[in-house]
């Protein structure tokens, strides 16, 4: 047996120190390593907003389908919780389970579309809207209102339609003949209205049972809630990446209205669909930035028409179901209350 | 000797016309390559904002010590934001120009109040390093109004462009020197 105070010879200590350093070596090159050095130290980094608090989601998926057509921009529910897809060739009519029951063809892309208590099917082109009887039937194409307008969104009720023109950030109160009946959310000092702020084309209007408007206020960070007659009654949201606000520069971007009055509200940049009280109280996450990776990486499509295309658009069936339309997936995701 | 034609052909005058044609090859040689020159003098390097991934590669990469790519900002895009996610990092703890709240890593970015609530944003490339990350957050949130354009008061023009050999998404290509940038444009 050897001593353990052996002395070693120069050629063994050669050797052993050569070994040494291979392994050294070999642990700089492991991948570990690697992306260590790799890593980019000038990432925009995200990571710690865009991790959703698993107890927060309170819906679970229950289907999922793609947009027939491509492009798509809004959607809105009808009669039969049927669904419309407001997209480049025209409006798609699908069922619940994604379906395409009917295609409404136009010239031009839609950017919104909003369906009345009889079927008949408004739907905003970019400078003014067209009317369609339930079968598809053209009805009317209303005059443009004005210059650099940008229609992004719409909604019916009962002899009422209002368009949110997010080029010259005004909602825009018809009559269902086309008549022109008044403009909502304009800045005015003497009805203490500050004014919508729309850095990106997603303007949004919704109408609520109790016969208030709810419009994005996106430049603000805010939800804003007004009477036909466009008096402002209140107003609620906070600028903030974290969960309960809204982030990035201009959120939220779509509305929908559950039945009980709560809102289910939907954002871009970091893509989640959250639903909050009807007095504006968070309350739960519908699907977070997880559940939208493409849409997520994207900051999105550019599109020379619109600019940069990403975020989402939400509307909700007679079940209390939420569907969600990712812009840039293309599809359209089926939400419901977990038990 | 003989020619093709039958005619004899003397082996000095064979080298004399071998010569000529080669001197004559020579020549069309070198004029094919200072063609080829000329043209490669023609163009200039430029980034494809809708192809660009907005990694860091501009700014490690070029040869220069500073680098040639700059931010720029397409003015006629931008939301004037008061809330600007290429100016402000993505949580701020406030809407104010302190070091903690802003997203340069060199304070390239000058924000200036407009009215309420806007507010312009210009870049001092003298400070700019081409990184990006404004632009990401720009894109990400944003309309994308800033965006990479390589700068050609400083781009050496490298036939061989050390950011293009990287680049990741293909962004780099030539253009015309006469048209040498790719700017962001609205239809409205």
């Amino acid at each position: 047996m050897k001593s353990r105070n052996q002395t070693i010879t120069r050629r063994v200590f050669l050797r052993r120190s050569a070994s040494g350093a291979g392994w050294l070596a070999l642990a700089g090159v492991w991948p570990g390593g690697a992306a260590q050095r790799n890593a980019n130290p000038f990432a925009y980094d995200l990571e710690r907003v865009s991790k959703t608090d698993p107890k927060l989601v309170r819906y679970e998926q229950a289907g999922r389908f793609a947009c027939p057509a491509r492009g798509p921009r809004r959607l809105a529910l009808g009669p039969g919780d049927r669904l419309y897809v407001a997209a480049r060739n025209g409006v798609s009519v699908l069922d619940r389970e994604g379906k395409r029951l009917d295609h409404i063809a136009m010239a031009a892309p839609a950017r919104c579309v909003a369906v009345a208590a009889d079927g008949s099917v408004y739907a905003g082109l970019r400078d003014h809207v067209e009317v369609f009887d339930p079968k598809g039937g053209r009805l009317a194409a209303w005059e443009s209102p004005g210059k650099k307008v940008w229609l992004t969104g719409l909604a019916v009720a009962g002899k009422d339609v209002f368009v949110a023109d997010a080029g010259n950030r005004v909602v825009l109160h018809y009559d269902v003949s086309g008549k022109l009946a008044g403009r909502i959310g304009e800045k005015n000092k003497e009805r203490n209205i500050p004014g919508l702020i729309v850095p990106s084309p997603y303007l949004d209007v919704k109408m609520g049972r109790d016969g208030l408007l709810r419009v994005n206020n996106p430049g603000r960070h805010l939800v804003e809630v007004y009477t036909a007659n466009g008096d402002l009654e209140s107003s609620w949201g906070k600028a903030t990446a974290a969960i309960e606000g809204f982030c990035g520069c201009c959120n939220p971007v779509g509305l929908a209205l559950l039945a009980d009055g709560r809102y289910v509200t939907c954002e871009k940049g970091l893509p989640r669909v959250k639903v909050y009280s009807a007095e504006g109280v968070f309350e739960s996450v519908v699907a977070g930035p997880e559940s939208f990776p493409e849409n997520a990486r994207a900051g999105a499509q550019y599109d020379g028409s619109d600019g940069l295309l990403g975020g989402l658009d939400a509307a909700v069936d007679s079940q209390g179901r939420v569907y969600v339309l990712d812009l840039v997936a293309g599809d359209v995701r089926v939400m419901r209350a977990k038990a | 000797m003989s020619g093709g034609s039958g005619i004899p052909v003397h082996r000095r005058q064979f080298l004399r016309d071998g010569a000529r044609a080669a001197a004559l090859a020579g020549l069309g040689g070198l004029l094919g390559l200072a063609a080829g020159r000329s043209a490669g003098a023609g163009t200039v390097w430029q980034i494809d904002p809708q192809k660009c991934v907005r990694c860091d590669n501009c700014a490690t990469h070029c040869v220069l010590e500073q680098s040639a790519v700059k931010c720029v900002h397409a003015y006629a895009i931008c939301g004037y934001c008061q809330l600007c996610t290429g100016f402000f990092e993505p949580a701020p703890n406030d809407l104010n120009t302190g070091a903690e709240n802003c997203l340069c890593p060199t304070s390239a970015i000058k924000r200036s109040f407009v009215e309420d609530p806007y507010y312009e944003y210009s870049i001092d490339e003298h400070l700019c390093i081409g990184c990006a990350k404004c632009v990401e957050g720009c894109n990400r949130f944003g309309n994308g109004s800033l965006f990479l354009q390589v700068r050609h008061d400083r781009c050496l023009n490298c036939n061989e462009c050390a950011i293009s050999k990287v680049c990741p998404s293909d962004a780099f290509r030539r253009l015309p020197a006469g048209h040498p940038y790719l700017l962001k444009t609205m239809s409205h």
